[in-house]
């Protein structure tokens, strides 16, 4: 499903390289992980994939699906079915969330050539969804983030990965913010969205969210590149020893 | 002496010029460059067409049109309404009621001794070749009554329309006023609401301002009773080389009262926006509680926004604050749009909307407010 060779990324505005020579194969059904310190270029690669403007790719390919991603605006990528959810979810003070849900999700249809939603139909797939997700009435009721608690934030945006069905999820530390009970709730709406179509790539820094959303494949990034790749044990292997020995051999 | 320019001569009056603080960004002198003259024959067809194409037709039954000036009583449906040509002598000075004078505006009284609740909208309706159009409405809400009042603006051609409208308001009355400018694109409008409340009214106004060449719109607002609470909210949706400035004045001569002003501005291509907001808390006002807002947004580099807020407080026991905001789209909002798949384009109508809405929180007539959003997206295309 996703296929990146060699990708060397630099933010647009410093020429700061951050990505150096990444190489990551995703198939449909699977899960990754991807760990690593902080600035090892975790959040750059979730940028990078979703067409967030200010980087720079300077060598390397990402073809999702056949095509060429990197060429792809993010209204597009998102239609294609790509979907990243935020470390900080972004508040929109003047859009409500139903609103803006309704718009996205007949935007991406639009762009795929399929009919748009009735409003009933819509209003059943929201209610449904965010029923499993512990959201409320109310919160959907508010502008787009905006006075949602942290947790909330994160259960918004798997509301929304639930109601737009992407194919390759991207989850940018998911998990940052959450306490125990929120972040049940959460890998259980992700693992509900575990498809044997579909593909996820979980950023995250502890392994603490791999208890709930159990891998496929753990990669080590490290520096921009991936130094170490392997099942969900090397997750535990981490977390007992840290970075620094994987890092550290690498380098 | 300077010698008048043409324009003024054709007015027989001399417009003010930014060597005069209030007028320093609306220089009229030099931004009124066509040559003015008496009202004359307007065409019937035009006419109608306006009428037939207002904004707002669907909206209500009862409706006063004004023509150039005149009340047009064939087009009007005013049957149940009070009105007369009685108002108050206005005791203020300003240039744009001396012009209104100048021109001698006729006057068209509207009265409420009762509760309205469907709004009422006065229709004016402008055309014609380089006319000098002035009117002059006074709108008075009996004591415990309340009342909707729109203002809409509407015209083709080059003209200029100066109206003056006065307001007062009874004792625990209450009205909500809305404005919509939509005048012709080379028309000149130069606007003056002086409003007047009495104890415990209340007064909420809201101004769409997106017609028009030169807009400059003056507004006096002044307490004379305690607890009187007073919203006035504003937009502009300006492109082209549009200019658009207004100066708003609150007095709080009495104690108690309330105070909150929220501008919303949207400026595209070359226009340019001015908010002036004065806010007076007299020496006995105390307990006076009064905000006041102004927030730009900028859709291009050549695009520009002067705010002056100015605070003026005599008593010691009162809050008051203002703030400015001028910037362009939030690039993390755009971003965030996109990344679930919505166009550039209908992202950005979406985020320069919901920049917008929040000055459409005074209007409380839903159905109105509906037809406010619908004019942003017609304006956005």
């Amino acid at each position: 499903m996703l296929e990146i060779k060699n990708l060397h990324v630099r933010l647009a505005e410093e020429k700061r390289e951050i990505i150096k020579g990444l190489y990551l194969s995703v198939k449909a059904g699977e899960v990754h992980a991807i760990m690593g310190p902080n600035g090892s270029g975790k959040s750059t690669l979730s940028y990078v994939l979703s067409g967030r403007e200010g980087y720079e790719v300077t060598e390397g390919s990402v073809i999702f699906k056949g095509d060429n991603l990197l060429e792809m605006e993010a209204d597009k990528r998102a239609a294609a079915g790509v979907f990243l959810a935020f470390q900080y979810p972004i508040e929109i003070p003047g859009v409500a969330t139903m609103q803006f849900l309704k718009v996205a999700l007949n935007a991406q249809r639009k762009a795929r050539g399929e009919k748009e939603l009735s409003i009933p139909d819509f209003m059943r797939l929201v209610k449904e969804r965010a029923a499993q997700l512990n959201i409320s009435q109310d919160m959907l009721k508010r502008p787009v983030n905006v006075g949602f608690s942290g947790g909330e934030k994160k259960r918004a945006e798997i509301l929304q990965m639930a109601v737009l069905e992407p194919s390759l999820c991207v989850l940018d530390e998911t998990d940052s913010g959450l306490d125990i009970d929120a972040l049940r709730v959460v890998a259980d709406g992700v693992n509900a969205l575990r498809s044997p179509d579909r593909a996820m790539i979980v950023i995250t820094h502890y392994q603490r969210l791999l208890d709930y959303i159990v891998p496929d494949h753990v990669h080590v990034l490290s520096d921009g590149r991936i130094v170490k790749s392997g099942g969900k044990e090397l997750a535990l292997e981490l977390e007992a020893h840290g970075y620094a020995d994987i890092v550290g051999k690498a380098a | 002496m300077i010698p008048q320019t043409q324009a003024e001569q054709a007015l027989g009056f001399t417009l003010p010029t930014r060597r005069l603080e209030d007028w320093k960004w609306t220089d009229l002198r030099r931004l009124i460059d066509k040559s003015y003259g008496a009202v004359g024959k307007a065409d019937s067809k035009t006419i109608d067409r306006l009428v037939e194409a207002a904004p707002l037709k669907h909206l209500h039954a009862k409706r006063l049109v004004i023509v150039n000036g005149v009340v047009d009583d064939v087009r009007s449906r005013v049957d149940g309404l009070l009105l007369s040509d009685n108002a108050p002598a206005i005791e203020h000075e300003d240039p744009l009621l001396a012009l209104n004078d100048k021109l001698n505006a006729k006057t068209v009284s509207v009265a409420f001794s009762d509760n309205y609740d469907r709004p009422i909208e006065i229709l004016h309706v402008s055309t014609g070749g380089n006319f000098a159009i002035a009117s002059r409405l006074h709108i008075a809400v009996a004591d415990d009554a309340s009342a909707q009042v729109i203002e809409t603006f509407v015209g083709e051609g080059d003209y200029l329309n100066n109206p003056v409208t006065t307001i007062s308001i009874g004792k625990g009355a209450r009205l909500d006023h809305v404005k919509i400018e939509t005048e012709s694109p080379t028309a000149h409008h130069l606007s003056h609401v002086i409003v007047q409340l009495a104890a415990k009214a209340t007064y909420n106004d809201f101004t769409l301002t997106s017609g028009a060449q030169v807009n400059r719109q003056n507004a006096t607002i002044e307490y004379f009773g305690e607890y009187g609470n007073v919203r006035v909210a504003g937009a502009y949706l300006l492109k082209g080389a549009q200019h658009a400035d207004t100066r708003l004045v609150v007095d709080h001569k009495v104690p108690h009262c309330t105070s909150r002003e929220m501008f919303k501005c949207v400026m595209n291509d070359k226009s340019r926006g001015i908010f002036q907001g004065k806010v007076i808390v007299r020496k006995n006002a105390q307990k006076t509680d009064g905000k006041q807002s102004s927030h730009a947004l900028l859709l291009s580099e050549t695009a520009e926004f002067d705010a002056k807020p100015e605070l003026e407080i005599y008593a010691d026991d009162v809050v008051c604050g203002h703030g400015t905001t001028c910037g362009d789209l939030n690039h993390d909002h755009l971003f965030y749009l996109k990344s679930r798949g919505i166009p550039e384009a209908e992202a950005r109508n979406m985020l320069v909307q919901a920049f917008v809405a929040e000055a459409f929180e005074t209007v409380e007539n839903e159905a109105l407010r509906e037809a406010l959003m619908g004019m942003v997206e017609a304006w956005l295309g």
